[in-house]
């Protein structure tokens, strides 16, 4: 009887809030389907080894500081606006800083992966050269898959990272906008594959409509900040109750649900269940994502698997959903936004945009088993199909 | 049967050639007309007489009836009459005078009426020059710049009142 391989995931959190970590939770499942996965993790505090589900978690106790990831983060931005050439050039003392605090958590990995002696390595993330270094201690000829989570667009093409897409064998990125920003910046178009994200419409939702706003044919803003927060997301929001008056708009912020109509509001508790945001967008005419996540708008991707079509800003990775999916409109400014709304609660246009966009997110995340499908394969568990390599 | 097609960025492109065509801008508010004599209903004149004339006569004056027997005589058939009819002459006169504190209640009423059709008016355009003022600083943020026709308040319509500059 053949041994089942053995992966081990190096993530440095293991939590399911973001996108990006329940992305490495969907594709450390993938791979748990065809291989026993460890995923080691600094987080933690103390050395501890426990069972997650069908995972094997190795907790190293020694999380990076909270500080290292947004120094990180201000440093490319900071060296990204004050490049002279077509790339950005790192100083040596920069890069140190760059790599500051994120090396010395995963310094008790080596050991822990040497204990598994995996088949394949996966990185979930492309930022942190202290997972490359650990991984390397332990064998540098190990296969290695990367997961690039690329919700910083400034940091997949920064050359600091580079020798992590050079290591690996495999980059699994969720979108077509990743994957083609990877492929600009490092090249090898034949290592690069979009994998997509196992996501399903939950039929309940289409059941009955929610309550809250009382009729079905609303618009839904989804604004991300506060209700009372002075940002842009707020005065868009305003814009749009204001534009139409005439139709129900509900406005959910991060603290409040507000149900607009004729100049009268009705507010109540914010969101606290997906499912009930899922009701919402099930039966409303339009969803507007005024903060899509970062990686793969991924609330955007339910409004679609809903029939629901939707308004997203044109610089967010739910641009990728409206156009490519050709499920929604995107915009630019604040007169675009109104003008898409409208176009969109036209029932011709609202008709075609949801066919359209309901075929395409079942195509590309409505089904676990063509995700699974791509993961292993792209990360060599499957044999790879030629004409399927590149592009999953 | 054939279903349509919805492509993004033709809808898109479509949506801006179509505003860049029709350039979207604040209606002015319309002009309060006011009422020519000043906005008073009241009728001084005829007020006037119907203050002075209400009393009708209740005795016969003798200047009127003249001298002589044939005097004594009408004067004597006149106070007769309105002794006889006196009751009912006071009657009347009650009657008119009521009418007319009722007439003058009247007017005072419809002067207050009037004006306060004049102050809903004003607040009506100055809530339409309000609302024509914050889409014009909305017609702004969109990045619609208004049109120097829509700043002076035309709209494509004879220029009354100014939306972009009201209070």
């Amino acid at each position: 009887m053949s041994r089942r391989p053995a992966i081990a995931v190096l993530s440095p959190h293991w939590e399911s809030a973001s996108e990006e970590g329940w992305t490495t939770r969907q594709v450390a499942g993938a791979l748990s389907i065809g291989a026993d996965v460890h995923v080691i993790t600094p987080e933690g505090e103390a050395p501890s080894t426990s069972v997650d589900g069908v995972f094997t978690l190795h907790r190293l106790g020694t999380p990076p500081a909270p500080t290292a990831a947004t120094r990180r983060r201000v440093l490319i931005e900071g060296i990204a606006a004050t490049r002279t050439g077509p790339e950005p050039s790192v100083p040596p003392a920069l890069a140190a800083l760059l790599d500051d605090g994120t090396v010395a958590p995963w310094a008790g990995a080596a050991e822990v992966i040497g204990s598994l002696a995996p088949d394949r390595v996966v990185i979930a993330g492309h930022d942190d050269l202290g997972v490359l270094a650990a991984v390397d201690r332990y064998d540098a000829s190990v296969p290695v898959t990367l997961v690039a989570l690329g919700s910083d667009p400034g940091s997949v093409g920064f050359p600091h990272f580079r020798p992590l897409f050079e290591r690996a064998d495999s980059v699994l990125t969720v979108t077509e906008t990743e994957r083609a920003l990877v492929v600009e910046h490092h090249g090898h178009p034949e290592r690069v594959s979009r994998i997509g994200a196992p996501m399903a419409a939950n039929p309940s939702a289409l059941s009955e409509p929610n309550t809250w706003v009382g009729r079905t044919e609303y618009v839904l803003v989804l604004t991300g900040v506060a209700e009372d927060a002075d940002l842009e997301q707020n005065e868009l929001a305003r814009l749009v109750r204001m534009r139409f008056p005439d139709r129900p708009v509900s406005v959910a912020h991060t603290d409040a649900f507000c149900a607009w109509h004729h100049g009268q509001v009705t507010r109540g508790w914010p969101i606290e269940r997906t499912s009930d945001r899922d009701r919402l967008m099930a039966w409303a005419r339009v969803t507007v994502d005024l903060d899509p996540g970062p990686l793969f708008a991924r609330r955007c991707v339910t409004s679609l698997l809903y029939g629901t079509p939707i308004v997203v800003p044109a610089a967010s990775r739910a641009r990728e959903h409206a156009a490519r999916g050709r499920g929604g409109l995107w915009f630019g400014d604040a007169a675009e936004l109104v003008w898409g709304i409208e176009a969109l609660l036209d029932p011709t246009t609202r008709a075609a945009a949801s066919r359209q966009g309901l075929a395409y997110a079942e195509e590309e995340y409505g089904s676990t088993d063509r995700f699974i499908e791509r993961v292993t394969r792209a990360s060599g568990l499957t044999p790879a199909e030629p004409s399927a390599a590149v592009v999953a | 049967m054939e279903q349509s097609a919805f492509d993004p960025e033709e809808v898109l492109q479509q949506l801006k050639d179509e505003h860049r065509l029709m350039p979207w801008e604040p209606l002015p508010p319309d002009p309060m007309r006011r009422i020519a004599d000043g906005g008073q209903a009241r009728n001084r004149a005829a007020l006037e007489y119907l203050h002075h004339h209400w009393a009708l006569p209740d005795h016969v004056d003798p200047a009127t009836v003249g001298g002589g027997v044939k005097g004594k005589v009408l004067g004597l058939f006149g106070r007769l009459t309105f002794r006889v009819l006196g009751p009912y002459l006071r009657e009347e006169r009650d009657l008119l005078s009521h009418l007319v504190r009722v007439n003058e209640g009247l007017e005072r009423r419809c002067d207050e009426l009037t004006l306060r059709c004049e102050q809903l008016n004003q607040d009506m355009v100055d809530r339409q020059a309000a609302e024509a003022e914050n889409q014009t600083k909305l017609a702004l943020w969109l990045s619609l710049e208004p049109t120097a026709a829509g700043r002076a308040g035309t709209n494509g319509r004879a220029g009354t009142g100014d939306a972009a500059s009201a209070p």
